[in-house]
């Protein structure tokens, strides 16, 4: 099954993500900021992460740049989750080396689509 | 200055959050769905308490600039939204009623609503210097600002002519209408949208306008809308009948644009303050659903109704009273517990506790605390009664006669037997919510509880020992047994303890005979 690493420090956007996505048949792992999230990686290699920028301890942006320093995970998949209406945020989660991006709230049906094209489901 | 009125959109999703909270009361669904719409509940609860910190901060979605402010709203609106998408994505048969697929709709239309108010509120700020935006608002400047009227308006006039002409009116007035020609499309306008006040002709073909205020007064759901009854100059009867059958206003034609605009504006008003009532009386709801979630699994149901008729009674601080106290333990359950893995200790324990909590609320006694495998429970606490040791009494001996039933499961999942021990003592005890105010347990403290624990260490497995107090206060006419003598630790004299084998089905004192099981007439006759 499809192992998608959320990392979101908002309990209930958490939950409410996991709770969709498992629906549409992926297995969800969660970490709530992202030094947990690199942990995560380490532990076990995630098919795609699931990546909000606004994140305690470790930021998004320096989350993804963590892990695209590591050679191993070059081709990880990430896609940000940034807040919306923030030009400049779409060009920044990509300079981070984010695959691709969704604005929060979360349109779903979107993201779904970016996740199957991303993991070459589409 | 702020609205002392909450806004609309805060009123609506109280409005949504009362409607989806009957539902989780009222209907019957599997645990699974319901997890998600207590989930969906939660995230509304929590978008509700964000606005209404918003709203007493004097801010509106539509003018809220704060980065931080608007990202934090944004996020529980889209959580909200999320949740409600889930729900809706769930097979249809899983949604069990239209109430609910209906609701599950209008959470979504109002999350979208409230998003794009939220975004296009500060496109037109941020657009602000531009020529345009400058003549409208200088166009705008004499009419009543929008955010002081506000609403879904529903007219239902069988002629068109009035129709359209109050539907300019009032929408001129920066309101939404919806125009219907009879009673049907109004009714039907009523189930999709939320309607916040009705204008009601009188004379109507089909159904009068006396019967549709009538069928709408008879609604839950409908009642609380306001309804301004319009009149011709000769229907001075039919608006008093009207007036009496529960219409809040009329409006005589031709219409006056200002008293139009009162009626209105007095009308509104009420239905926000009676959406921010059912909010209340929800919040009330749901702090009594926290009593009985809290203390239901420990307390008998009268105990809990006590508490949420009085709900002060959860204040902190004891009272002196007398209670029965009863102590029971698994004999030799460390040796047990030693020999086996930690899960089948647990499932040992659910068991037979379980077992016998339920036992004790039905005896209308309390757990007071599990400690392991003993259980300490009490009768006569909060509320003493005279049964109290009787009916701690039966209930030991119905808790050993239900041991059988607790070791053919232990049997069926391959665990061992065991067997119990019960103390009883009837004594003067501080009974009360012990604790801090964020942890706070009702319970019993004194001496006389440790005394119980002390007749209870006593126990042989399968016994029942009762003190000279609790047999004292006894009316019941039991078949005792073995009868010794404590000098337990810190008391100068030595107390008696009885052990009770049954209940005497014997109507009256027998002979008592010299053998080890007497048939004993307990306490002094009133």
């Amino acid at each position: 099954m499809t192992d998608i690493l959320l990392v979101e420090d908002n309990e209930l956007n958490r939950d409410m993500l996991t709770r969709r996505l498992n629906r549409k048949g992926f297995e969800v792992r969660t970490a709530g900021d992202g030094q947990q999230a690199l942990d995560e990686i380490a532990s076990k290699r995630p098919d795609l992460v699931l990546l909000d920028m606004d994140l305690p301890i470790l930021n998004g942006w320096e989350t993804s740049a963590a892990i695209r320093a590591n050679e191993s995970l070059a081709d990880l998949p990430v896609i940000a989750l940034t807040a919306h209406a923030m030009t400049g945020d779409k060009q920044k989660a990509l300079d981070a080396g984010c695959n691709d991006y969704a604005t929060k709230p979360v349109d779903f049906p979107d993201l779904l689509e970016k996740i199957n094209h991303l993991l070459g489901n589409a | 200055m702020s609205d002392p009125l909450p806004t609309r959109e805060l009123a609506r999703l109280q409005s949504l959050q009362i409607k989806l909270g009957q539902i989780l009361v009222k209907s019957k669904l599997n645990d699974a769905f319901r997890s998600d719409l207590e989930r969906l509940f939660a995230a509304i609860e929590n978008n509700v308490s964000k606005l209404e910190n918003l709203h007493d901060a004097g801010f509106a979605l539509q003018s809220l600039e704060d980065a931080q402010l608007r990202h934090d709203i944004r996020n529980a609106i889209g959580i909200t939204r999320g949740y409600a998408e889930l729900i809706r994505e769930s097979d249809t048969e899983e949604i069990p009623t239209a109430t609910l697929s209906n609701l599950l709709d209008k959470v979504i239309l109002w999350s979208n609503r409230s998003l794009s108010l939220l975004e296009n509120g500060k496109r037109k700020k941020n657009g602000a210097h531009s020529a345009t935006t400058n003549a409208i608002d200088s166009g705008s400047s004499h009419q009543i600002s929008t955010s002081q009227y506000e609403g879904n308006i529903l007219i239902l006039d069988d002629e068109p002519a009035n129709r359209d002409l109050l539907q300019r009116y009032i929408e001129q007035l920066g309101l939404t209408t919806f125009a219907c020609a009879n009673a049907n499309e109004a009714f039907d306008v009523l189930k999709h949208e939320d309607i916040d006040l009705i204008l009601l002709d009188l004379i109507m073909p089909q159904m009068s306008g006396h019967e549709v205020l009538a069928k709408l007064k008879e609604s839950q759901l409908w009642r609380a809308i306001p309804v301004v009854v319009i009149s011709g100059l000769g229907d001075q009867n039919e608006v008093i009948k009207c007036i009496e059958a529960g219409a809040e206003d009329y409006l005589q034609k031709p219409f006056n644009r200002t008293l139009l605009q009162a009626r209105l504006r007095a009308g509104l008003d009420r239905k926000r303050w009676v959406d921010t009532e059912r909010h209340l009386s929800n919040e009330l709801e749901k702090s009594q659903r926290f009593i009985k979630n809290t203390f239901g699994r420990y307390l008998s149901n009268e105990i809990v109704a006590n508490l949420l008729d009085n709900p002060d009674g959860l204040n902190m601080g004891g009272s002196l009273q007398t209670v029965t106290i009863l102590m029971a333990d698994i004999r030799k359950f460390t040796t047990i517990s030693e020999q086996l893995p930690p899960e089948k200790v647990v499932k040992i324990l659910n068991n037979y506790l379980g077992t016998m909590a339920d036992l004790i609320m039905e005896f209308g006694g309390t757990v007071d605390e599990f400690i392991g495998d003993a259980i300490l429970a009490m009768f006569g606490a909060p509320v003493t009664g005279p049964d109290d040791a009787d009916n701690a009494i039966r209930c030991a001996l119905t808790m050993q006669a239900s041991m059988k039933d607790v070791n053919q499961r232990n049997k069926e999942l391959g665990l061992p037997e065991i067997e119990m021990g019960i103390g009883i003592n009837t004594g003067e005890v501080v009974a009360g919510n012990i604790g801090s105010v964020k942890r706070a347990k009702y319970g019993v403290v004194g001496h006389a509880v440790n005394l119980t624990s002390r007749i209870e260490d006593q126990t042989r497995p399968g016994e029942i020992l009762i003190s000279a107090n609790t047999l004292n206060q006894s009316n019941l006419r039991l078949q005792t047994g073995r009868t010794i003598q404590l000098q337990p630790k810190g008391v100068s004299e030595t107390i008696t303890v009885t052990q009770v084998l049954s209940e005497s089905d014997h109507p009256i004192v027998e002979n008592i005979t010299e053998d080890s099981t007497t048939d004993y007439r307990a306490g002094g006759e009133q």
